[in-house]
C-alpha cells in the first residue's frame, strides 16, 4: 500500500457520487468552487442510474442522470476518486478537513482504456453480475454497465484466475496487474455528506422465500428487467425463462416493519410498484398485476393520479398483509395474506412474485468523523440538527447532508435537498473566507 | 513499453494465488456453456427444453443461458405457441 506524498486541496468533499452527490457538487462546481467527488463504486451514478423510468413522469431514468453524470466528468472544477473510499476524517480547525481516501486497484490504467471490451471477451470467467443484481453473468473483466463513467474496465481479482489473456489482448496496453491500493491524503474546506442508502435484504423474511424460490425477486430485479439493456430479452421469470403472465408486488418488504428493525416507510415503494405496474403491462400486454399493500401513501405532487392511473390500466390493489409464500411445482408461488377490508385469511396464486424492498441507512458515515460526533438520528441517518432552516446542517460545523443520506427519500427531494447542502455549503465557505 | 506492460501477469503471480472455487466454478460454468451449446447445434430450443434434453437444474440453465446471450453466442428467436417460452438459437458468427 503506497502512501501519496502529496496532500492535494479542494474546496468541497462530496462523498458519494449519487443523484444528491452529483447535484450539490455540480451546484458549487458551477459557483467556482474545487470540488472531489468519491465514489465507492466502479462508476458514478448512483442507484438512479440503473433505474427503468420515474415516477409520476414516467420519463427515462438514464436520460435524466447520464448528463448530469457526463456533466460531472467533464467539469473542470471536479474531480471524481472512483471505486475510492473515505476512511476517516480530521477536522483540524475551520475550514480544515484531512481526510484519508482508500484508492482500490482497477488492475486497469484509466486514461489508457478505450472501453472497446475485447478484453471482455476472452476473459474465461463468468460470475454474478451486481449490477444486473445477480440475473446474468458478467466477466471477471468488465465495464460495469453501458452508461457507467468512468467507462473503464475493470478487473474482479478475486474471481479472476490470473490466466493473462486480458493483457494480452488489449491493444491499448491498459491492463496493469502492478496496480496497488492506495491512500490518497487531501484537505477540504467542508464536507457533503451524500452517500444514500441501502436496500433492505429480503432474505432477513425467510417466510417470503426470497433466495430459496427463484421466482420471488426484488423490486431492483424487476426495475433491471425493465430498462432497455435489461439482463433477459424480455421480462422473464429467472428460474424457467418463462414470460409471467400474473405478477404479485408485496409492498413494504422490509420497512414499516419493527421486527426486522426498520419500523419507517420508504417512502417509495408505493410509486415504484405503481410504476414498475404500469411499465409491465405495456411490456407484457396480457398480463395481470396485483399490488398487495398495507396503504397506499400517494403523498407527493402527481402521485395520486398516478395511482389512479394505474388503477385504471387494470393493476390489481389489493389492501392485504403477507403472511407466507409458497413454492409450487411449476415454480409459481402461493401467497398466504390477510385481506384487511374483509378481515379473512386467503390465498392466490401468481408465477412471478416482485418484493418491494424498502430502505435502511447507509451506516458509512457513523464512524468516518475523528475526533468529532456526527449524530445520527433513531434511526441511524445523519440527523439534520436544524431541518426548517438549514435542512443541510449536521453536527460537525462545516459538515453538510444531502439526499438520502438524512432519510428514505425519492429523487426530486433528493435534487431538493442537494440544492439545500450546496447552497449552504457555499454559504458556510463565504462565511468563513 | 509494450513489452514490460505485457508481463504484469507475471507481477500478480507472484502475489496471488487462485482461490480453488473460482477454478471450481469456472470448470462448471464451461462445461454448462459446451452442453447448452451442443443442444442448441440440432436447432432451436426453449429454456426447459435445453434443461431437459441435458439434464441440468433449469434455473442454471437460465442462468447460463442469457450470460451466453450477453456475450454474443446466442440470439432469442420467437416465442412458442403458448406464449411462454422463447426459443433460443446459436448465433451465426
Amino acid at each position: 500500500m503506497s502512501q501519496e506524498k502529496n496532500q492535494k486541496q479542494y474546496d468541497v468533499l462530496v462523498i458519494g457520487g449519487g443523484i444528491a452527490g452529483q447535484e450539490s457538487g455540480l451546484n458549487l462546481a458551477n459557483s467556482g468552487y474545487k470540488v472531489l467527488i468519491v465514489e465507492k463504486d466502479l462508476s458514478i451514478g448512483g442507484k438512479m442510474i440503473h433505474l427503468s423510468k420515474v415516477f409520476p413522469t414516467l420519463d427515462c431514468a438514464a436520460c435524466i442522470t447520464t448528463p448530469k453524470v457526463s456533466e460531472c466528468a467533464r467539469n473542470p472544477n471536479i474531480t471524481i476518486l472512483s471505486n475510492s473510499e473515505v476512511l476517516e476524517i480530521d477536522k483540524k480547525g475551520e475550514n480544515e478537513f484531512d481526510a484519508s481516501i482508500e484508492k482500490r486497484p482497477r488492475y486497469v490504467i484509466e486514461d489508457a482504456c478505450t472501453g472497446c471490451q475485447e478484453c471482455e471477451e476472452v476473459c474465461p470467467i463468468v460470475v454474478d453480475d451486481e449490477y444486473q443484481w445477480d440475473l446474468v453473468g458478467r466477466k471477471a473483466v468488465y465495464i460495469p454497465f453501458s452508461i457507467a463513467n468512468p467507462r473503464v474496465a475493470a478487473i474482479d481479482i478475486e474471481n479472476c484466475i490470473l490466466c493473462g489473456a486480458c493483457e494480452k489482448v488489449c491493444s491499448a496496453d491498459a491492463i496493469d496487474f502492478t496496480q496497488e491500493m492506495e491512500i490518497v491524503n487531501i484537505t477540504a474546506k467542508s464536507v457533503i455528506v451524500a452517500s444514500g442508502y441501502n436496500l433492505f435484504d429480503p432474505t432477513q423474511i425467510e417466510r417470503y422465500g426470497y433466495g430459496k424460490f427463484g421466482n420471488v425477486i426484488t423490486s431492483m430485479q424487476m426495475e433491471r428487467q425493465l430498462v432497455p439493456t435489461r439482463p433477459y430479452n424480455s421480462v422473464l421469470r429467472p428460474k424457467d425463462g418463462k414470460m409471467p403472465d400474473n405478477i404479485a408486488y408485496v409492498l413494504c418488504t422490509g420497512s414499516r416493519d419493527e421486527v426486522v428493525g426498520n419500523p419507517i416507510c420508504s417512502q417509495v415503494c408505493c410509486m415504484y410498484s405503481t410504476k414498475q405496474a404500469q411499465l409491465i403491462m405495456g411490456a407484457l400486454p396480457m398480463a395481470d398485476v396485483t399490488i398487495y399493500y398495507l396503504h397506499i401513501r400517494a403523498f407527493g405532487k402527481g402521485f395520486e393520479e398516478f395511482y389512479q392511473q394505474a388503477k385504471g390500466m387494470g393493476v390489481e390493489f389489493v389492501k392485504g398483509k403477507i403472511g407466507r409464500i409458497a413454492e409450487l411445482e411449476n415454480g409459481n408461488l402461493k401467497l398466504r395474506y390477510e385481506d384487511i377490508h374483509e378481515g379473512v385469511v386467503k390465498e392466490a396464486e401468481h408465477d412471478l412474485v416482485v418484493l418491494s424492498v424498502g430502505i435502511l441507512a447507509n451506516q458509512l458515515p457513523r464512524d468516518l468523523f475523528k475526533n468529532n460526533n456526527l449524530d445520527l438520528d433513531k434511526f441511524s441517518y445523519v440527523k439534520q440538527i436544524d431541518e426548517l432552516s438549514n435542512p443541510a446542517k449536521t453536527s460537525i460545523d462545516g459538515v453538510f447532508v444531502a439526499g438520502a443520506a438524512s432519510g428514505p427519500m425519492d429523487i426530486p427531494d433528493s435534487i431538493s435537498s442537494a440544492g439545500a447542502a450546496s447552497s449552504e455549503t457555499a454559504s458556510y465557505l463565504r462565511r468563513s473566507k | 513499453m509494450t513489452a514490460e506492460k505485457r508481463k504484469t501477469i507475471n507481477v500478480i503471480k507472484e502475489k496471488r494465488t487462485v482461490n480453488p472455487e473460482v477454478q471450481e466454478k469456472r470448470k462448471e460454468y464451461v462445461k454448462l456453456k459446451k452442453l447448452i451449446l451442443k443442444a442448441l447445434e440440432s436447432g432451436e430450443k426453449t429454456i426447459p427444453q435445453i434443461a431437459e434434453e441435458i439434464n441440468i437444474p433449469i434455473g442454471d440453465v437460465t442462468f447460463t443461458l442469457m450470460s451466453l446471450r450477453k456475450y454474443g453466442d446466442v440470439e432469442t428467436g420467437e416465442i412458442d405457441d403458448m406464449d411462454e417460452y422463447y426459443f433460443y438459437n446459436l448465433k451465426k458468427k
